[in-house]
């Protein structure tokens, strides 16, 4: 019975490395490069910045809560797709008619012009909070009982089939038709930088960062979120402080969902609504995830921003096609020189699963 | 206080524990000793809820623990220290011990008991800040323990403090369990090093292939024969 | 840590027993998938048409589970590989009037060869990350077949010559059928060799495997080849029966499509998803043609019953097989081949 105690990863202390030679990483050479493009084409082409940040901060927020499920419950989730077409499905349906009450009413600067949008992205936030908990109490809960030794593995596998019917079920009851909006803020758009920029645009990415910050402190300062980190680092640990795994991991789907869901609906007027439109981000979410290390929430985040550059640069310079085939190219470059991704990851054992 | 009456627990296919009877009272420092494998550490996590007794039953101030989940019983009174400590390798100490505290609600609370772990242990104070990974093996330990106060627990278990450390942290271990027994804390620790405890804990149990074969005080299991040979190798 | 002894260690004669019970069970199941056409309503032509295509996804879920089941990897972009082969085979019919039965050849070797430096490049990795490895491979060889419209007419559609000079369905099913034979056949020697021994060693405890000296990179490699092969070696068939060919052959949703097969039938045990593949495609086929009004219902089932599967009986079909006859034959030890990895 005596097992050494599992040596801890032991994170490096920083204090203790030059600070020179802190940033002289691959991953900060990276970071670097992309901070100095974005200003660099805040000039020459301003329109890549632009997109850059727009979608960026919306792969930010489906790939948090990629990681974040990965992080804390160890579910590789093949289906989160699916919470960013129930996030455009709801915005959908519920903004319809307020986009029709907006228009009957011509006199201007009412409310509704300004929030009318917000109530279709709350509504999308709630219902995929909902969908998460439920799935991880009806489905994540019996797979846990019958499945330890292969759980990373099973989970991807249940998650697909769970994304099969999720789409499907989404064509059979609302057919393949698109179901977007032209615009949610009925506003002519603003010059930055010497570029014309919708409102849309500029509400997106100020809704992903508000958002991110949001989270990160919910993540940092709150008692909860302290909680899910702690199980995501010891399981047994938290719960000999008395934190009860089954809330936790009710609150964790929800919320990794709920991320998804409002950028499936704060997207709305770019990704139409249809069963398949959750495939798209859903790969580039995956792609963010393996790229930063599994489970690494706050690299995922900047890997977003790096995915969204890099598939910016592949429509505007070499076309629409090929934004699956040279970001793939730079992550099997990026894997054979740091085959945990450019953050590392904190989750035990991910190699072995 | 708590009493564990013919337990009988295991991993799958491979019963440890055959018929465990043991009572801790109020105040009282107990211990457990007994070689490697004899189910020492199994009667503990059976008690904390992470090995699930297969027969038998575990009352804690006479309600019975068997069949309720590891937190529920944290939160029920009793902490834990095991003997992988599981702390948060990537928080920092001040952030473990208030996940340590995480089912007390009243912050005041919390923060006059993290002001008595740092009395307890003063270098917990100075590397407040300091990751948990990044600590040595007392300071580990320390953190441990610490946590496992966090919630005010009534009973503290603890397993093999002295595992992998040197002999000046050892003893400081040993030298904080004593410290929270004059405060009043109950104690039930699994140790190895059978003289060190069996002078300072007031009772003791031997418990050998998953079973209780000697029970007695410190001083009277110091002078059992069995003891003796098999464990002090007088 | 004592180790659980095999308390019920088969004797000689129980073992002959259930060599010969398999032997029976498989000749029986052969001359069944053989004689089925013949037996209305499979008369029909579009229930051949189902059955043809229940032995093309019998086929695919074999090489799959090949991976799958015997070094715990999820080829997570096979069907990309069923598309290279079918490409190949097509493009050298049309572009250069080459048989299909040589294009068939040609595909398995690209996808192959393909496989090979995939494999090379992913499988330092292990689980998840080489899975999802493969899934990104996969994407970028559809995007790669759809962005060169001038070779492959991109979505357009490229029609490929038929394989056969008729439009009955019967021969093209005795090809398949044969395909799918010859594909259990081999991937059943490999895994009969020293070769299979090395890979159920790997994908059971990478560490114990490594420890008594097996170099796992090179057996993940060649498992891993060996089953992208036969993913084009089928795609040359699928190619010049379909007569068409759009770069969604290749979409992550056709593997997932095969993944469910596999995972139903049964993991580890290659005749497990060969089995379940046929009445699985029967009636995706009659709930296509009954149903047209409800598009996608046979997919949501699909998905359903592998929700099901992994839930409450991770072994699958096979297993449950397994479980039944071991009820039948109490005495019969436990099936070599039949048992899922997950304990």
């Amino acid at each position: 019975m005596t097992t050494t105690p599992a040596a801890a990863p032991a994170p490096t202390n920083l204090r203790s490395v030059p600070l020179v030679k802190r940033f002289l990483t691959l991953t900060w050479m990276i970071i670097g490069l992309m901070s100095a493009a974005l200003v660099v084409f805040a000039f020459v082409q301003p329109s890549i910045t632009v997109d850059t940040l727009v979608t960026g901060g919306m792969w930010a927020l489906m790939a948090a809560g990629l990681a974040l499920v990965f992080g804390v419950m160890n579910i590789s989730n093949f289906a989160h797709g699916e919470f960013f077409m129930i996030g455009s499905l709801v915005a959908y349906f519920v903004f319809t008619p307020i986009q029709n009450a907006m228009y009957d009413d011509p006199t201007g600067t009412s409310l509704l012009k300004i929030f009318g949008p917000f109530a279709g992205m709350i509504a999308a936030v709630a219902v995929g909070f909902l969908v998460g908990a439920v799935l991880e109490v009806v489905l994540f809960r019996r797979l846990r009982r019958v499945s330890k030794d292969q759980w990373v593995m099973n989970t991807f596998l249940l998650t697909a089939g769970l994304s099969v019917v999720l789409v499907n079920g989404d064509q059979l009851v609302f057919g393949t038709d698109f179901r977007g909006v032209s615009r949610y803020w009925d506003v002519p758009p603003v010059r930055i930088i010497g570029t014309s920029v919708s409102v849309d645009r500029i509400a997106a990415f100020v809704i992903a960062i508000v958002t991110i910050l949001l989270f990160s402190a919910f993540l940092r300062r709150s008692q909860t979120g302290r909680a899910m980190r702690a199980v995501a680092q010891d399981e047994a640990g938290a719960q000999m402080a008395g934190i009860s795994l089954n809330r936790i991991f009710i609150i964790t789907m929800g919320l990794s969902s709920a991320l998804a869901a409002l950028a499936g609906a704060a997207l709305l007027w770019l990704y139409p609504s249809s069963p398949t439109v959750g495939q798209q981000p859903l790969q580039l979410a995956w792609f963010v995830v393996i790229l930063a290390g599994l489970g690494n929430v706050q690299g995922a985040i900047i890997g977003a921003f790096i995915v969204s550059m890099l598939q910016t640069l592949s429509v505007y310079y070499i076309g629409v096609g090929w934004v699956d085939v040279l970001p793939t190219l730079f992550l099997i470059l990026i894997l054979l020189f740091k085959p945990s991704g450019l953050f590392g990851s904190e989750v035990k054992g991910v190699w072995e699963q | 206080m708590l009493k564990l009456t013919a337990i009988e627990a295991g991993y799958d296919l491979l019963q440890v524990l055959w018929g465990v009877d043991l009572h801790v009272e109020e105040g009282e420092f107990v211990a457990i000793l007994g070689p490697n494998g004899a189910g020492k550490t199994t009667t503990l996590r059976s008690i904390a809820g992470f090995v699930p007794p297969i027969r038998g039953s575990v009352t804690f101030r006479g309600k019975e623990l068997r069949g309720t989940l590891p937190y529920q019983i944290s939160r029920s009174g009793i902490g834990f220290v095991s003997e992988s400590l599981n702390l948060f390798p990537a928080m920092s100490i001040y952030e473990n011990l208030l996940v340590g505290a995480y089912s007390v609600k009243d912050k005041k609370a919390v923060a006059s008991t993290m002001d008595t772990v740092f009395e307890l242990f003063p270098r917990l104070l100075e590397r407040r800040d300091q990751l948990a990974g990044t600590l040595s093996g007392g300071e580990r330990k320390m953190l441990a323990i610490g946590r496992g106060l966090m919630p005010r627990p009534s009973l503290l278990l603890v397993d093999e403090p002295s595992l992998g450390l040197a002999p000046m942290p050892t003893l400081a271990t040993f030298e904080a369990l004593k410290t929270l027994r004059a405060r009043g804390m109950t104690i039930l620790l699994v140790e190895q090093n059978v003289n060190t405890t069996l002078q300072i804990v007031d009772r003791a149990y031997v418990l050998e292939q998953g079973r209780i074969v000697l029970e007695g005080t410190g001083a009277e299991l110091l002078g059992n024969t069995h003891v003796q040979e098999a464990y002090l190798g007088i | 840590m004592a180790t659980v002894t095999d308390m019920t260690a088969p004797t000689r004669t129980q073992a002959k027993a259930f060599a010969r019970r398999r032997m029976i069970f498989a000749t029986v199941l052969v001359a069944i998938v053989l004689v089925l056409p013949f037996i209305p309503p499979f008369t029909g032509q579009d229930y051949q048409r189902f059955l043809i295509t229940g032995a093309l996804m019998a086929a695919y879920a074999v090489a799959f589970d090949f991976t799958a089941g015997y070094i715990d990897i999820v080829n997570f972009g096979l069907a990309a590989f069923v598309g290279l082969g079918a490409y190949t085979s097509g493009l050298l019919a049309v572009d250069y009037g080459i048989s299909p039965w040589i294009g068939m050849v040609a595909g398995a070797f690209v996808a192959g060869v393909v496989g090979l430096l995939t494999g090379m490049l992913t499988l330092r990795l292990r689980g998840m990350y080489a899975a999802v490895m493969a899934w990104f491979v996969g994407l970028a060889l559809m995007g790669l077949v759809r962005n060169v419209p001038d070779i492959t007419r991109g979505s357009l559609g490229l029609s490929t010559p038929q394989l056969l000079n008729t439009s009955n369905n019967l021969p093209y099913y005795y090809v398949i059928v044969a395909l799918l034979f010859i594909t259990i056949g081999v991937l059943m020697m490999v895994i009969r060799s020293k070769i299979g021994l090395a890979f159920r060693a790997i994908g059971q405890n990478l560490a114990a495997a490594k420890a008594s000296g097996i170099n796992p990179t090179r057996y993940l490699v060649i498992n891993f080849t060996l089953s992208c092969a036969f993913a084009g070696l089928l795609g040359g068939f699928y190619a010049h029966y379909y007569g068409i060919l759009t770069p969604d052959v290749m979409a992550t949703s056709h593997t997932v499509e095969i993944l469910a097969v596999a995972y139903i039938g049964g993991r580890g045990t290659l005749w497990g998803p060969a089995v379940i593949a046929f009445p699985l495609m029967v009636i995706t086929g009659l709930l296509q043609a009954q149903l047209a009004s409800l598009p996608g219902l046979e997919l949501v089932l699909y998905g359903l019953l592998l929700i099901l599967v992994m839930v409450f009986r991770p072994s699958g079909f096979a297993g449950l097989v397994a479980s039944l006859s071991n009820r039948l034959w109490p005495a019969r030890p436990e099936a070599p081949t039949a048992s899922a990895p997950t304990p």
